[in-house]
């Protein structure tokens, strides 16, 4: 028989203003399998708490209910003041007297003590059902994958291999860098952005503890935080790398030009390509869409009419270590690891679905990433400004705000945070380059809310760029300049800009394919499929799922030195998670009585964390099985379970069922 | 009808969300009466109807199940499931003669504490003017 | 030919070639009118099986006690369906499996002795007269006329004002003798340990008394949601003529209205417990 100890807290007045404790003492004492009841001034206070375990010790208590504030506030506070007194900590049951009853039953103090003794007696009810629960100790991979090779995802990977432990940096692109890598200058310094950036990249290369895997996406996620099990799908380069020099002739040779993706298809580059001369690494691929050889392998495969395409392979016999391989095929790798970063990034909102700007239609309308690439040195125009429609210099130029962003029609409904920076930025430097240049900026308001941006944005007005604040109606074609229409809103009357070239300021969406990798990494995503945080405030780089960390503009928009500071904040989660030797599991996890299972497997389908495998008996029967690294403790094949052989440890069927009847005892 | 009729309400609520949410209504000190009683559990997803058609069967007047908003589920889609399985329930334990209004699923956010206050005694009231449950007859009065 | 002829002829080529070990199947009963359940293991055994609208029990529920094992059973379409169901369920194999479908015009109600004459409530609303899966198929199949208001018995029952309703079930479930007839007889009951006799938790209590029927009852049919087939050999079976099928049927409109669904048309497709859309609309919660 439980020997039940219940210890009822006045919280000073919180409680005792409102709930007769006299009376609650006296009804708890009577209650079955109580042998002790008392008061306390505050249960959480250090001599409240000695008062509990002393308790424990006198009246030799095998179990325990704290009638005081919410569990969510001070279980774990209690459940150390009962281990302390040589308790299992889960024997221990709360009652919560103060936020569900008399901080909200203020005005009834008949009521109020009535509602506490019954709340207590369903705890009594239900501590008498607790069974002793112990947290297992798993080991663990201390190796780390980080998922991007942005600068967040940069930044991770060194911060974790600089504490010691390996990381596997998986980039689906041929090169790391990022969107960073695309930029020409930052705000507010107006640093280089590669100057800064590839120091870093080159570091990454080099590092004895980061094995970098370009062309690479994460296909399958399994496991659990500590023993995640990933598969690896390294697309096929038709390069060997492990051969090849970066000496560079293949690609100056190729004679198969396609747009260039890196410079936003302002540029070209060949075939066998670096997507930019910094690469990391300098190691080319083959696109197989473009390439000539693969062109003509495809249309004798096809089987199509006529004659078929020349097969080009110059790069074969140009390449003087015999690095090309026709026969590479995509790879799987499984790996194992102990955490992972995803840092996925972002892509530009793509501006097509607001017509009446003309995107794609004039050709001096343009994005401010494509604004990016031709103001950069290394550019395809090498940092010339000039008008696509007739490669002349601008001389005004608009800038539209917003594009995408706070929109609840046509874009997204959040604010991008970086827009109002960079079209500062792009206007004082346009402003440095050309001087005659006259630049307009459409602007909804201004949000300059980091260090020194403020200052930047004064900057960029005191440069000369003219603010207006409305948005733009359309822009059309007239004398072969553009003309932009919009409301002035201070002045309150239409405005119509002559412009030379119009830059639009996109904002951030997610990078494609995030709703498929969180499913399967189990990581929540929001209606944007941005990542969701374990908390937005105070667990920002954590996620629900254990073990897995997020950073960068994965989930949401975010500057770069945001960036930075999210991908070393999960460096330094992952690397807490690695100086322990043991992770311990929550035990209040699902358990299958495997005599009761009637192997339905409903519960294998439904459960949200895949953990719950099936197992053939002896017997033959084929029953469910919990893995309980992989459980949450949700408790949903508990519903699911006709048979009732599902059961959650800590809510079971048994101690739930308790709370119920004891409402009618 | 007997004025003074005070409902017993069980209320099954999520931690995450519909638990944090009536914490939050006593933490802003939102009144609401005192009739419901409420059970912790994980995850709306873990009430087993049984824990339900039990509560009613003991004598409860009204059943209340609380969980997180569609989406923002602690367990990712916990909740999905939960309402599939009392959006089916409900209306056949209203097929067996308890009425509609004595069943009610909620979602209540953690910051949602003057919902969680509106919802208990919105209930409360309905369930007052629905008046007390025909008793089942006791044993040995069978018809 | 006729039905049981073919049905003869299948078993005995199954038997004989020995396809199967055991053929479930249905032969006269020893009040020469009414069918029994028939397991033939020899060829020669074959000729005893017989098909006609006496045949009203659904064999599918043997197979539970045959898994693994090689196995033919004659079924009706509402049975075919508790195959697919128990399929779905992981209870049994298809491969050890031969179905031999029986299109069947609907059964009539037993009586000792006597032919009956009443077509059993379940078959007056039939909608499924050919079997929706089978390896050999007995009859030609029909095409079933699209009806107006499949459930007019459940409307019926909804139509009527909440006490009405109350006391309507709370005569039926007095007279529940808790004898679990109607448990043993369906083909979805096959829990190792039934909710109803677990003494930890004790959901429902062991006194036969209105409460403890009313929970057996209630969670009895809510167990079957999404799964109920619609052969009602629980109501068949129940002494005491608690209308069941009404509790079942009930639950067999909402999982349709609300989720698409029918039990066991497939073998494949999700119960809808297992499965849900983010954006559905279901009356609840919104």
């Amino acid at each position: 028989m439980a020997r039940i100890g219940v210890f009822i807290c006045h919280c000073g007045t919180n409680i005792a203003g409102t709930v007769d404790i006299g009376r609650v003492v006296e009804a708890a004492g009577q209650m079955p399998m109580v042998v002790h009841a008392a008061d306390n001034k505050y249960n959480c206070s250090e001599p409240g708490q000695a008062l509990i375990r002393d308790a424990i010790a006198e009246h030799r208590l095998s179990r325990v209910v704290i009638a005081a504030c919410s569990p969510r506030m001070h279980e774990n506070t209690f459940r150390k003041t009962v281990a302390a007194a040589g308790l299992n900590p889960y024997l221990l049951e709360m009652a919560n007297l103060r936020e569900h009853c008399s901080w909200v039953h203020s005005d009834g103090k008949e009521a109020a003590t009535t509602k506490a003794i019954e709340l207590i007696r369903m705890a009594v009810s239900k501590v008498a059902r607790h069974e002793k629960l112990f947290p297992k100790q798993v080991s663990l991979t201390k190796r780390a994958l980080v998922i991007g090779g942005g600068i967040s995802g940069i930044q991770a990977a060194l911060d974790i291999a600089n504490s010691g432990y390996k990381v596997v940096l998986v980039e689906r692109e041929p090169t790391i860098g990022g969107r960073m890598a695309q930029l020409d200058k930052t705000f507010p310094t107006l640093d280089c952005s590669s100057c800064i950036l590839t120091p870093k990249m080159v570091d990454v290369a080099q590092h004895a503890n980061i094995t970098l895997l370009t062309s690479a996406e994460v296909k399958e996620v399994k496991g659990f935080v500590g023993n995640f099990e990933v598969s690896i799908v390294q697309k096929a380069r038709k390069v060997d790398h492990a051969k090849c020099t970066g000496c560079g002739i293949c690609w100056q040779k190729c004679p198969e030009k396609a747009p260039s993706e890196f410079d936003m298809g302002l540029g070209k580059r060949s075939a066998i390509y670096i997507p930019f001369p910094q690469a990391v690494p300098p190691k080319p691929v083959i696109d197989t869409a473009n390439c000539r050889y693969h062109k003509h392998l495809r249309f004798v495969e096809e089987k199509r009419e006529g004659k078929p395409p020349p097969q080009c392979r110059v790069c074969e016999k140009l390449c003087p270590v015999g690095a090309i391989d026709w026969e590479q095929k995509d790879e799987v790798l499984t790996e194992k690891f102990g955490a992972i970063i995803v840092a996925t990034g972002y892509k530009a909102f793509e501006p097509a679905v607001y017509a009446e700007l003309g995107y794609g239609k004039h050709p001096d309308v343009i994005t401010g990433l494509e604004m990016e690439r031709m103001m950069s040195a290394s550019g395809p125009a090498g940092g010339d400004v000039t008008r696509p429609s007739n490669g002349e210099h601008p001389r005004d130029v608009v800038f539209l705000t917003c594009i995408g962003s706070r929109d609840e029609q046509r874009g997204r409904t959040y604010c991008s945070k970086v827009c109002c920076m960079y079209i500062a930025k792009h206007a004082i430097i346009l402003k440095e380059h050309y001087p005659d240049v006259q630049c307009y900026v459409f602007y909804m308001d201004v949000r300059a809310v980091s260090k020194d941006y403020e200052e930047f944005y004064k900057r960029a007005q005191e440069s000369g760029a003219i603010y207006i604040r409305g948005k733009v109606s359309g822009i059309r074609q007239e004398d072969g300049r553009l003309v932009v229409r919009g409301e002035d809103t201070l002045l309150g009357e239409m405005v119509e800009i002559p412009a030379d070239m119009v830059v639009l300021a996109v904002g951030m969406e997610h990078s494609p394919g995030s709703a498929e990798l969180a499913q399967a990494l189990k990581v929540s995503y929001d209606i944007n499929e941005l990542f969701i945080e374990a908390h937005p405030k105070l667990r920002p780089v954590e996620t629900m799922s254990d073990g897995v960390f997020v950073a960068g503009a994965c989930v949401g928009p975010r500057d770069i030195p945001e960036s930075v500071a999210s991908g070393s904040a999960a460096a330094a989660k992952v690397a807490a998670l690695f100086s322990q030797e043991f992770l311990t599991t929550d035990p209040m996890v699902a358990s299958v009585d495997q005599m009761k299972c009637g192997g339905c497997l409903l519960c294998t389908k439904v459960c949200p964390f895949k953990a719950i495998d099936t197992q053939v008996l002896r017997d033959g029967r084929t029953v469910a099985v919990v893995n309980e690294s992989l459980c949450k403790g949700c408790g949903l094949c508990v519903a699911t379970c006709r048979f009732g052989a599902a059961n959650l440890r800590g809510f079971t069927q048994q101690q739930l069922l308790a709370e119920v009847t004891s409402l009618w005892q | 009808m007997a004025i003074d009729f005070e409902p017993r309400i069980v209320g099954f609520l999520c931690n995450w969300c519909s638990y944090a949410g009536a914490d939050m209504a006593g933490t802003a000190r939102i009144c609401y009466p005192s009739n419901i009683r409420v059970i912790r559990v994980p995850c709306s997803a873990r009430i087993d109807p049984l824990l339900v058609v039990k509560a009613f069967q003991l004598g409860a007047d009204g059943v209340l199940v609380a969980g997180c908003h569609p989406g923002d589920c602690h367990y990712t889609e916990g909740n999905y499931y939960s309402r599939r399985r009392f959006a089916l329930l409900y209306p056949f334990l209203e097929y067996l003669g308890i009425e509609k209004g004595r069943l009610r699923l909620e979602w209540v956010s953690a910051s949602e504490g003057r919902k969680f206050s509106h919802v208990v005694s919105s209930f409360t009231e309905g369930l007052v003017s629905l008046g007390p449950r025909e008793k089942v007859p006791a044993e040995g009065a069978l018809p | 030919m006729s039905q049981t002829a073919q049905i003869r002829q299948a078993a005995r080529e199954l038997l004989q070639g020995k396809a199967v070990e055991c053929v479930i199947g249905y032969e006269r009963g020893t009040d020469g009118v009414n069918a029994r359940p028939f397991f033939a293991y020899e060829a020669a055994e074959a000729d005893r099986l017989i098909f006609d609208q006496t045949c009203t029990h659904d064999l599918a529920k043997y197979l539970l006690n045959r898994k693994g094992k090689s196995t033919a059973i004659v079924v009706k379409p509402c049975d075919s369906r508790a195959i697919n169901l128990l399929l779905n369920e992981s209870q049994i194999q298809r491969d050890k499996l031969h179905i031999i479908g029986v299109v069947c015009p609907g059964v009539v109600e037993r009586r000792w002795g006597t032919p009956g004459a009443k077509q059993l409530n379940a078959c007056q609303v039939c909608q499924q007269h050919t079997p929706v899966v089978y390896d050999t198929l007995v009859g030609q199949p029909v095409s079933e006329p699209a009806v107006a208001d499949p459930y007019p018995d459940v409307a019926g029952m909804e139509a009527k004002p909440a006490d009405e309703r109350r006391t309507f079930w709370e005569e039926q479930f007095s007279r529940c003798l808790r004898c679990y007839a109607c448990r043993q007889a369906c083909p979805g009951c096959y829990c190792p340990e039934c909710f109803a006799e677990r003494l930890d938790p004790l959901w429902v209590g062991i006194r036969i008394a209105p409460g403890e029927n009313e929970v057996w009852n209630t969670m009895r049919a809510f167990h079957l949601a999404g799964r109920c087939i619609g052969c009602y050999q629980c109501e068949q079976v129940c002494p005491v003529n608690i209308r069941l099928s009404l509790l079942n049927r009930k639950l067999e409109k909402d999982v349709l209205g609300m989720f698409h669904f029918q039990a066991g048309m497939d073998a494949e497709s999700p119960p809808p417990f297992s499965t849900y859309q983010k954006d559905e609309k279901l009356g609840i919660g919104e």
